[in-house]
């Protein structure tokens, strides 16, 4: 797209955006950074993150594996010990989850414990007897903090993986447009049948 | 020889005619297609879509407004350690610092020793510090008994976030503290680990409202404690 524009644009616009997407990192990185106090200054009531908006859990699957992504705020984490998922559609069973490598924190009443900052990705595999009839459904818990000082009580989740679409589906999708196309080609090529027809057809009424 | 002439040029009128709509079957073949496959292919992502606004996988917003705070700290009742019904007002006409707290919340944890500080040093000005657990009543149970908490403990589960929702909180989180004067006057709310200067900062004003005798001038004061607490949290924070 940038590249039709006119190079003026196209010098300006980079460097807006990055403007732009430093102000809003040191914006976000500033804000959650501090507690907050309801009351008195309301100005301050947003320093924390809603914990859908610090921890935005997806799910999705292929054939025999069931992939969890999370994107964590800056400045939050999440407990890889709290992380559980379990099978909600009629015959789907989820094995146990495998996960990256995490940051250790050592707490003086619970020992080592495993964390993930920014990002995770957790998989699992899965079976089902349901001949895909169900859509998958899972329910997943998840628990995390702020580094500020804050932690949410666990998160549950109900969740619907996307099933990656079967390959037969654009095939058939271009199928179908070979075939329309064919379908006009065919009337194009009568069309010259027609002509040729006439042409013959001319000298024969003479 | 001028009629063949005229049937050679008349077929190629037609071959025209034939070839240019032949031409537009085909653009109207693709726009079809195009119209047929594009409905197709948003179909197939739409229930995603909708799917990503169940899972909350949509930012939404930063943080949802609280419940109107009351002025008075509501009357309630949780279950001590031994699992007795106790009711707040045990403590009236003292100056309360309510601390909601978890055993899995390392920040609450983090700040226990604090509170057992202020719990000492604030003793005599008639200050009570109380514990509020959002947990299992045998995981407090043990906690309490291993650190040795000097102050009070309940312990709660919904009942325990009822009470942070009557103070005004929407999206509960730990820790959480509350301060009231000792007419039971919600002070401050404090979301998040608190630290010794935060504390003094709050437990001064709430020492210079113990003062004040007349309901009126109490209301007063109060807006401008928590005026003035609000704006020494943030010097605080700045600096």
């Amino acid at each position: 797209m940038n590249l039709h524009r006119p190079p003026l644009f196209r010098t300006i616009v980079p460097p807006c955006a990055i403007a732009l997407a430093l102000a809003f990192a040191l914006s976000v990185s500033t804000a959650h950074a501090k507690p907050w106090w309801i009351q008195g200054n309301p100005a301050h009531s947003n320093d924390f993150l809603a914990p859908d908006v610090a921890f935005r859990a997806s799910a999705d699957a292929d054939s025999s594996l069931l992939h969890l992504h999370w994107v964590i705020a800056d400045g939050y984490y999440l407990y890889q010990h709290k992380i559980v998922v379990k099978g909600e559609s009629p015959g789907l069973e989820v094995a146990e989850l495998t996960f990256p490598k995490g940051r250790v924190l050592t707490d003086p009443n619970f020992g080592r414990q495993v964390v993930y900052f920014q990002q995770l990705e957790a998989s699992a595999p899965y079976t089902r007897n349901d001949y895909g009839a169900h859509p998958l459904q899972i329910k997943v818990t998840y628990q995390g903090c702020a580094v500020a000082g804050l932690c949410y009580p666990p998160i549950t989740k109900v969740l619907f993986p996307a099933t990656s679409p079967p390959l037969s589906a654009p095939a058939s999708q271009t199928w179908e447009a070979i075939a329309i196309i064919g379908g006009g080609l065919g009337f194009l090529l009568a069309g010259f049948r027609l002509r040729k027809g006439r042409k013959l057809a001319t000298p024969a009424a003479t | 020889m001028t009629r063949t002439r005229t049937a050679t040029s008349k077929p190629s009128k037609r071959t025209l005619i034939i070839g240019s709509l032949s031409i537009l079957s085909i653009a109207l073949a693709l726009v079809l297609a195009s119209k047929i496959t594009g409905p197709r292919a948003s179909r197939t992502q739409t229930p995603a879509a909708t799917l990503a606004v169940n899972s909350g996988n949509l930012p939404g917003p930063i943080a949802t407004p609280p419940n109107p705070i009351p002025d008075k700290l509501p009357i309630f009742s949780l279950a001590d350690l031994a699992g007795k019904p106790t009711l707040v007002s045990t403590w009236a006409g003292k100056s309360l610092v309510l601390n909601f707290w978890a055993t899995w919340c390392a920040p609450c944890r983090q700040e226990m020793p604090l509170l057992a500080v202020l719990h000492q040093d604030w003793a005599q000005r008639n200050v009570q510090v109380i514990g509020i657990a959002y947990d299992e009543p045998e995981a407090v149970k043990s906690y309490a008994k291993k650190y040795k908490i000097p102050y009070p403990v309940l312990v709660g589960e919904q009942d325990a976030l009822d009470v942070m929702a009557s103070l005004g909180v929407q999206t509960p989180a730990f820790p959480f503290t509350v301060f009231t004067d000792n007419r039971g006057e919600v002070v401050a709310l404090f979301m998040g680990e608190l630290h010794r200067v935060q504390a003094d900062l709050i437990l001064a004003e709430v020492a210079l409202l113990n003062t004040v005798t007349t309901v009126k001038a109490g209301n007063l004061q109060l807006n401008a404690a928590r005026k003035a607490i609000a704006a020494g949290l943030d010097r605080k924070h700045s600096s």
